[in-house]
C-alpha cells in the first residue's frame, strides 16, 4: 500500500459533461453534494411536516436544528436577525451535513475542497458589504476607523482595518477547508500506518483512527458551528455599522 | 472524547476552547496572507514598484492579524 494520504481529497469526472467550453462535470463531490442536499431536505420536510404536540424521533431532531439556529441568530444579531435565518439555517445545515458525511468511510467530505468553502465565505462577505451600503450608504465606510481613533493615526488604521475587513472571507473559507482537509489527512495516515503494520501492530494506529473518528464528529460540528457564527457577526455588523462585533459571539 | 448525540459545541468547554484556538491560528494567517497579497498585487500590477510594496503590505498584514486574532480573543470561552 504505497498510496498518498492526501490521495482520496483528489476528484476524477465519472460522467464528462462540458456545456458552451465550460467544464461541469458529474464527478464524486457532486453526487455527495446532491445527497447533503436530499438528505438536509427529506429530515426537514419529513420531520417538520408532522407537527405532533409529542414529537416523534425526526420531528425533534428537526426541532433541536432549527432552535439550535434560532439560539446562534438571537444570540450575535438579535431579534433583527431571524430575517436572515433562512439563509443561515440554509448555510448550517448543508456544511454541517456534508462536515457529517464525509466521515462516512468511502464517502467524500464536500467542505474539504477550497472551492466549495470559499463560495460560501465570498457570497457572505459580499451580501455584508452589499447589505451595509444599501442600510448606511457612503456611512459604511466607517467600520474602518475604530472608535475613539485620533486623527494622526488614521493614515496607519485606515489600512490595516481594510487588510483585516479583507481578512474575513479568506480566513472564514480556509478555516473549514483546513479543518476539514486536515482531519481526514491524519485518518489517511493513521490507516495506510494500520495496514502497513500487519496484524503485530497494526492494531495500535487503527484504535487511534477509531478515536480521531470521534474527535472529528465534534469538529464537524465545531467547524459549522464557527462558520455560521461568524457569519452571523459579519452580517450582523454590516447591520448594526459597529464594525466591531464579535462582542456576542462565543 | 464527549461527542454527544446533542449539539456537543454550545456547552462543552473542549470543543468551544478547540474552536477558539482554530479561530485564531487562521485569523492570524489569512490577514498576513491578505496584505502580502495586496502588497504583492500592487508592485507587480500597479506601480512596479519592487519589493517595497509586499513587504509594506506584509507588515500592514501581521498588524492587521494581531488585531483580528485579539479581537477574537476577547471573547474567550469561561
Amino acid at each position: 500500500m504505497e498510496e498518498s494520504p492526501l490521495h482520496p481529497f483528489e476528484l476524477h469526472e465519472l460522467i464528462p459533461i462540458s456545456l458552451f467550453g465550460l467544464d461541469i462535470s458529474i464527478n464524486k463531490a457532486v453526487i455527495l453534494m446532491w445527497i447533503v442536499v436530499g438528505l438536509a431536505a427529506m429530515l426537514l420536510v419529513i420531520g417538520g411536516s408532522a407537527r405532533k404536540l409529542v414529537p416523534t424521533k425526526l420531528q425533534s431532531l428537526a426541532e433541536l436544528l432549527v432552535d439550535f439556529i434560532r439560539g446562534i441568530i438571537l444570540d450575535t444579531m438579535g431579534q433583527d436577525g431571524m430575517k436572515f435565518f433562512p439563509l443561515i439555517a440554509t448555510l448550517f445545515v448543508f456544511i454541517l451535513f456534508s462536515n457529517l458525511l464525509g466521515l462516512i468511510p468511502g464517502s467524500y467530505t464536500v467542505t474539504s475542497q477550497i472551492i466549495v468553502t470559499a463560495v460560501f465565505a465570498v457570497s457572505v462577505y459580499a451580501l455584508s458589504v452589499a447589505l451595509g451600503f444599501m442600510l448606511h450608504g457612503i456611512k459604511f465606510l466607517g467600520i474602518l476607523v475604530p472608535p475613539g481613533t485620533p486623527g494622526w493615526l488614521l493614515p496607519l488604521m485606515i489600512p490595516i482595518e481594510l487588510v483585516s475587513q479583507l481578512a474575513r472571507p479568506v480566513s472564514l473559507a480556509v478555516r473549514l477547508f483546513a479543518n476539514m482537509t486536515a482531519g481526514h489527512t491524519i485518518l489517511g495516515v493513521l490507516f495506510g500506518l494500520a495496514i502497513g503494520g500487519g496484524l503485530l501492530i497494526g492494531w495500535l494506529p487503527f484504535a487511534f483512527t477509531i478515536a480521531m473518528n470521534g474527535l472529528e464528529v465534534g469538529i464537524a460540528f465545531i467547524q459549522a458551528y464557527i462558520f455560521t457564527v461568524l457569519s452571523c457577526v459579519y452580517l450582523g455588523d454590516a447591520v448594526t455599522l459597529h464594525g466591531h462585533g464579535d462582542a456576542h459571539a462565543h | 472524547m464527549s461527542a454527544g448525540v446533542a449539539m456537543p459545541t454550545s456547552n462543552d468547554p473542549f470543543y468551544a476552547g478547540l474552536g477558539q484556538a482554530v479561530r485564531i491560528g487562521t485569523e492570524l494567517l489569512a490577514s498576513l496572507a491578505v496584505g502580502g497579497g495586496l502588497g504583492w498585487a500592487a508592485d507587480t500590477y500597479l506601480f512596479g514598484s519592487g519589493p517595497w510594496g509586499l513587504v509594506i503590505g506584509l507588515i500592514v498584514g501581521v498588524a492587521a492579524g494581531i488585531r483580528n486574532a485579539m479581537r477574537a480573543a476577547k471573547n474567550w470561552p469561561k
